[in-house]
């Protein structure tokens, strides 16, 4: 079982990440990497956990096979699980959703994320997205979150985001108060970022093949790196069959 | 004994109430349950300088700026999931300044409509505080808290003037049942002084009886029925239409000349919604049932 997408390597690492304490994954987007990590941490070290997708509440573990890793849908289809809500209850029961999934147009060195677009410096913008959806009321309050950013290079890893949607900065949110834990990790196609005591994004491994030259020249800042950054252990071939035969048979990933 | 009033109208009936700059609210999220019947009967009037609030919005938003309809969008998302990850007419009137974005986060909807729902001026909510959002949108406020000090962000209510939602039932006067999640629908018709409930199926009062629990009413509300009229959005029996959405998508990346064509064969050309369920076909619409 040679070779695996970027996606694979993401939903195994996010999977991996998910702490045994945590009892309910949000995926409020359509990233289906992270929701093919829920389904594999719920079937193997965390039977407890809820996956919370859009609306409807999936509980994966137990007897039935898990649904296939579809596209994002608000529709029937996606309410099949044991549990559907209106969209204020996901606000309502603001502690609820220990773990939430967010991509970005830039996330910087202090963990901030911009979802919202590049202004254009005079009230409009160069780049506009498609909105904030919930992710500043997410990252807020939730235990732990995950930055997935599809894309590496200078553009994308800057030094200060033009606009912050979610405050990940550490220092920020105890000054404010922020009930949730912040950002846990932060991954790319190049390897796998968290923040040291200070707050400051640090390469916690690389993947297979990508040199600390090539990662620095991809950041728009200094990153906090080791001499010689570990290898981002790749997915073992009983994480890669969970995933192909039993959560992602499509080949969504 | 007087009867009871019936509040069954026609979507061009429903819509015409809607003046020039109305504040008019509009359901579903992202890919389910927007009441699109009504909102192209809405864009078909050519009705000016909305201020359109769209919780999670998509086409609906759209096909109202590429109307002209628009002049302020309130939105925590307006994207086209699938199809685009940005909904094109609004990007490009985002960018170019052809409309106003008043941005807040999914949560901001809820308290800004429970507050409108509740009369009073703002509710407070923690998510927001530290981020660009009160840059953003000015009616936004970071406040001390006078409990415990805290930082938050005031989020104004946001009364409607009408709110456009759908529904898969209703009988003929205003009781609504939906089959789905309800999205935050049923807030919206709180949060407006007159609620337009789009329907699939007009049942008798007596159907609406046998669960009353789901029923969802309003003190000023008109049924309309459009059968199908959520496409090429999904409802409790239909899936969303991700063909159409993608030729939408493209035509409204391309604008000019593209977009004018699917507004000539979707829009203008289709005088009420019979005529829209003609151009999209039977075999389509039957593909797209559960």
């Amino acid at each position: 079982m040679a070779g695996h997408t970027i996606d694979e390597l993401f939903a195994v690492l996010l999977a991996r990440d998910i702490e045994a304490e945590d009892r309910s994954v949000q995926v409020g987007a359509n990233m289906p990497m992270a929701r093919a990590a829920a389904v594999m941490a719920s079937l193997t070290s965390n039977p407890d956990l809820r996956l919370v997708l859009g609306l409807g509440i999936n509980n994966l573990a137990g007897d039935r096979p898990p649904p296939a890793v579809h596209p994002f849908l608000f529709d029937p289809r996606s309410l099949v699980g044991e549990a559907t809500m209106v969209q204020e209850r996901v606000f309502d029961d603001a502690g609820r959703p220990d773990v939430f999934f967010v991509g970005g147009l830039q996330v910087d060195r202090r963990g901030n994320v911009n979802l919202f677009g590049i202004p254009d410096g005079e009230g409009g913008w160069k780049v506009r997205g498609p909105g904030g959806v919930a992710l500043a009321t997410m990252s807020t309050n939730c235990r732990g979150y995950y930055i997935v950013m599809p894309r590496h290079d200078p553009r994308t890893f800057v030094e200060r985001v033009a606009l912050i949607t979610a405050l990940g900065d550490r220092a920020e949110r105890r000054r404010l108060g922020f009930p949730g834990g912040g950002p846990r990790l932060v991954l790319s196609p190049l390897g796998v970022f968290d923040f040291d005591q200070d707050g400051e994004m640090r390469i916690r491994s690389l993947h297979e093949g990508v040199s600390l030259d090539q990662v620095r020249e991809a950041t728009g800042f200094e990153l906090v790196a080791p001499a010689e950054p570990v290898v981002t252990e790749p997915p073992t071939a009983a994480e890669l069959s969970l995933l192909r035969e039993r959560v992602d048979p499509e080949g969504t990933l | 004994m007087s009867a009871r009033t019936s509040v069954l109208a026609s979507a061009d009936e429903a819509v015409a109430a809607i003046p020039d700059g109305a504040v008019v609210g509009i359901g579903g999220a992202v890919t389910a349950a927007h009441p699109m019947a009504l909102v192209r009967a809405l864009a078909r009037r050519g009705v000016r300088d909305l201020t359109v609030v769209a919780p999670t919005g998509g086409l609906d938003v759209d096909l109202l700026i590429a109307a002209g309809c628009v002049s302020t969008v309130v939105a925590s998302y307006v994207g086209m999931e699938g199809a685009a990850g940005v909904a094109p007419v609004f990007r490009r009137a985002a960018q170019e300044g052809g409309v106003t974005v008043r941005d807040l986060d999914e949560a901001h909807c809820v308290a800004a409509l429970r507050a409108a729902a509740q009369r009073l001026p703002f509710l407070p909510w923690r998510g927001g505080a530290g981020t660009a959002f009160p840059e953003l949108n000015p009616e936004l406020v970071e406040f001390q808290d006078p409990v415990a000090g805290e930082t938050l962000i005031a989020v104004p209510a946001l009364r409607l003037d009408f709110a456009l939602i759908y529904a898969e039932t209703a009988d003929e006067f205003g009781n609504a049942q939906v089959e789905g999640t309800g999205n935050m629908d049923q807030l919206l018709g709180a949060a407006a002084d007159r609620v337009v409930v789009q329907v699939d199926r007009v049942v008798g009062n007596d159907q609406i009886r046998r669960d009353p629990a789901r029923t969802w009413f309003w003190r000023q509300t008109q049924v309309v029925r459009a059968p199908f009229g959520t496409h090429p959005y999904s409802n409790a029996w239909m899936v969303a239409d991700g063909e159409h959405l993608a030729e939408y998508a493209a035509a409204g990346r391309a604008g000019e000349a593209e977009l004018a064509s699917y507004l000539r064969r979707y829009l203008e050309g289709a005088a009420d919604h019979d005529a829209y369920l003609e151009e999209i076909g039977i075999r389509r619409i039957s593909s797209l049932l559960i």
